[in-house]
């Protein structure tokens, strides 16, 4: 699509009458419900995973999909995320949402800075430091802070959680477990969705399909690129938290450039055109990998084949191949 | 521990060693990055398969030196091949789709060679006339540490000439600069690529052989260099030969004191510097102004 077609996408959501939009958009709708019932189908931990990194995979995809930067070292906003909420229950003893918080600040925070002196540099450059800066993290939990991180065996001994306020709920049980994640990450999935169709993520859209043009609007194109990657550092980071909550402990791995990696190619194979592409992606690839991971020997091979074969064939992904067949080969950024 | 000077020199070359295996590597992963506009996540993979390919040819030839120089050009040539099959149909789709492809490169081929080679790595032993060392009253300097370093030189000065001197080296610096000029001019720019990315990788697969006797070869080896590389480049300067060397020989000399001083730090130490270069010199210390 152009520039413009953004406004054309807008015209036929779907929502009725001009001016008049619903809180989301019908699809976002169809995805809650959906994770509103999925541990009827499938098990509570998988259904929970999915849901964590869904959240982690559009918060990813704002950036790479919608503003058209690639950042390879997601992991740092996930695994801070996860750190910080661990070290919140850890040694503060903090309750379960101030974890969350305290995860999404210092996500926007590192976002903030990483960002400051990196945003600036052209595409696959900013990929390259980002991850340079996300090794930096895991190097630095690894060893020299590993009297707070844990070091190689990861963040242990968290107390039990259980939410006091507005209700006693434990969150041990894991069917309250998953509906309280649903909870927050459906409040996020809602958030990021009216990110997205803001006038704000118009012209995120816009810097994707052309710099010039939106330079040439008068746009400080810098500082929307910081202000995204601000948005999408908070929401990984959120995501993050909530793994910890999930495990009841911070795996080093949340930190290692495989998860970058990891989110990157599900995001990829879901679709990075689309809003809700991440979402099936982190679907098809968490149910895929639990099921056939116990039976493939080298499921890493597996995975690198995939995600070559997808790049090479499938490069709009699950949902960007279904769309365009479905509309007839015309490109929207709508559902 | 007394800090003495014999104990700085042999740090001293320790490092220096350690940072002509990352001109090695870094400098040719600055000449693709440069050329194709292609950050090469499989350059660490490349780096080991010239570790195991010279494994596999010295258990049939029993020969190092031809092992090592038939291990670059195997290397290379897969690398070309590569380039040709699954990155060239990429180059339309805009600049991340190679990156994402060399990046799933680098996971299924690591894991390819588990299957064919086993999890635990392979030793390759010392060429002869280069095991042992050379004592200088209490300090030890390893004979082979001095090879790498000489041959690092020689291999550079080489590379250097053959960039300024010869024809095929301008057409490259001149596709570097501005790639559509040059095929403005007539000259088939898809062949200089594919060559330039064939050069990059065998520069890695250079490094992955001569290091081979010192760490062995391990499916995994390529994962740290590879990241080392990239702050090599980021603090160099983007697509800036000569600024990969000189990244090289600090990252080098940083990771060789910092893990005599501060060992904890020994990993973390090169990131920050690479963070204080974006800092104080955004476009790292040899780069162009602008051009990333």
């Amino acid at each position: 699509m152009n520039f413009l077609g953004a406004e054309d996408g807008q015209a036929h959501m779907g929502a009725g009458k001009e001016g008049k939009k619903g809180l989301v958009h019908p699809v976002v709708w169809v995805t809650l419900i959906v994770f509103l019932l999925l541990p009827l189908v499938i098990s509570k931990p998988l259904a929970t995973e999915i849901l964590i990194y869904s959240v982690f995979a559009l918060a990813f995809n704002l950036l790479l999909g919608h503003t058209g930067v690639l950042s390879f070292g997601h992991a740092a906003y996930f695994g801070l995320g996860s750190y910080t909420a661990g070290i919140m229950y850890r040694y503060f003893n903090a309750p379960v949402f101030v974890g969350l918080i305290a995860a999404m600040t210092v996500g926007a925070l590192i976002a903030a800075g990483i960002g400051a002196v990196s945003i600036k540099k052209k595409g696959v450059y900013f990929a390259m430091i980002s991850l340079a800066f996300a090794q930096m993290f895991y190097f630095l939990a690894f060893s020299p802070l590993s009297n707070w991180t844990g070091g190689e065996c990861g963040l242990k001994s968290i107390p039990k959680l259980k939410l006091d306020y507005p209700f006693h709920v434990d969150l041990m049980s894991s069917w309250n477990l998953y509906y309280f994640t649903f909870l927050i990450a459906a409040l996020a999935i809602v958030i990021l969705w009216r990110i997205f169709d803001s006038p704000f993520g118009r012209v995120l859209q816009g810097i994707r399909e052309n710099e010039e043009r939106v330079t040439a609007c008068g746009y400080n194109m810098v500082l929307i690129k910081f202000v995204s990657l601000i948005f999408s550092g908070a929401f990984s980071a959120l995501a993050g938290s909530l793994l910890t909550v999930y495990l009841g402990y911070v795996p080093i791995s949340t930190l290692f450039w495989m998860t970058s990696g990891m989110i990157l190619l599900m995001t990829l194979l879901g679709g990075i055109h689309t809003f809700i592409g991440p979402v099936v992606g982190v679907g098809v690839f968490q149910i895929l990998q639990s099921t056939i991971s116990s039976y493939v020997e080298r499921w890493e091979f597996f995975v690198g084949a995939l995600f070559m074969a997808l790049v090479l064939f499938f490069p709009e992904g699950i949902v960007g191949t279904i769309k365009t067949k479905y509309e007839g080969g015309r490109k929207t950024v709508h559902e | 521990m007394e800090i003495t000077w014999q104990l700085l020199l042999m740090q001293f070359i320790f490092g220096l060693s350690i940072g002509s295996i990352y001109i090695l590597v870094a400098g040719g992963l600055s000449i693709i990055l440069g050329l194709l506009d292609v950050v090469n996540f499989a350059h660490g993979t490349f780096y080991m398969l010239g570790a195991y390919t010279l494994y596999v040819l010295i258990s049939l030839s029993g020969n190092f030196w031809v092992g090592v120089v038939s291990a670059v050009i195997i290397v290379s040539l897969i690398g070309g091949l590569t380039e040709r099959l699954l990155l060239k149909p990429l180059y339309p789709r805009g600049i991340f789709y190679p990156l994402f492809m060399t990046f799933g490169f680098s996971i299924c081929i690591p894991d390819l060679i588990k299957i064919i080679f086993g999890l635990t790595g392979k030793g390759i032993g010392y060429p002869a006339g280069f095991m042992g060392a050379f004592l200088l009253g209490p300090i030890i300097i390893p004979k082979y540490r001095l090879f790498i370093i000489g041959l690092t030189f020689v291999t550079f000065l080489g590379l250097w000439l053959f960039l300024k001197k010869s024809n095929l080296g301008m057409i490259i610096r001149a596709a570097t600069r501005d790639s559509l000029m040059v095929e403005v001019l007539g000259i088939n720019i898809s062949r200089i690529w594919t060559f330039g990315f064939m050069l990059g990788i065998g520069l890695a697969a250079l490094a992955g052989a001569i290091s081979a006797p010192m760490v062995s070869a391990i499916p995994d080896m390529g994962l740290d260099i590879l990241i080392d590389s990239f702050v090599v480049v980021v603090i160099g300067g983007l697509g800036s030969l000569s600024g990969a060397v000189i990244g090289s020989l600090l990252v080098g000399q940083v990771v060789s004191f910092v893990s005599l001083f501060a060992p904890a730090f020994s990993h973390a130490a090169i990131f920050l510097v690479m963070g204080l270069v974006l800092i104080l010199r955004p476009r790292g210390l040899l780069g162009e102004e602008g051009r990333f």
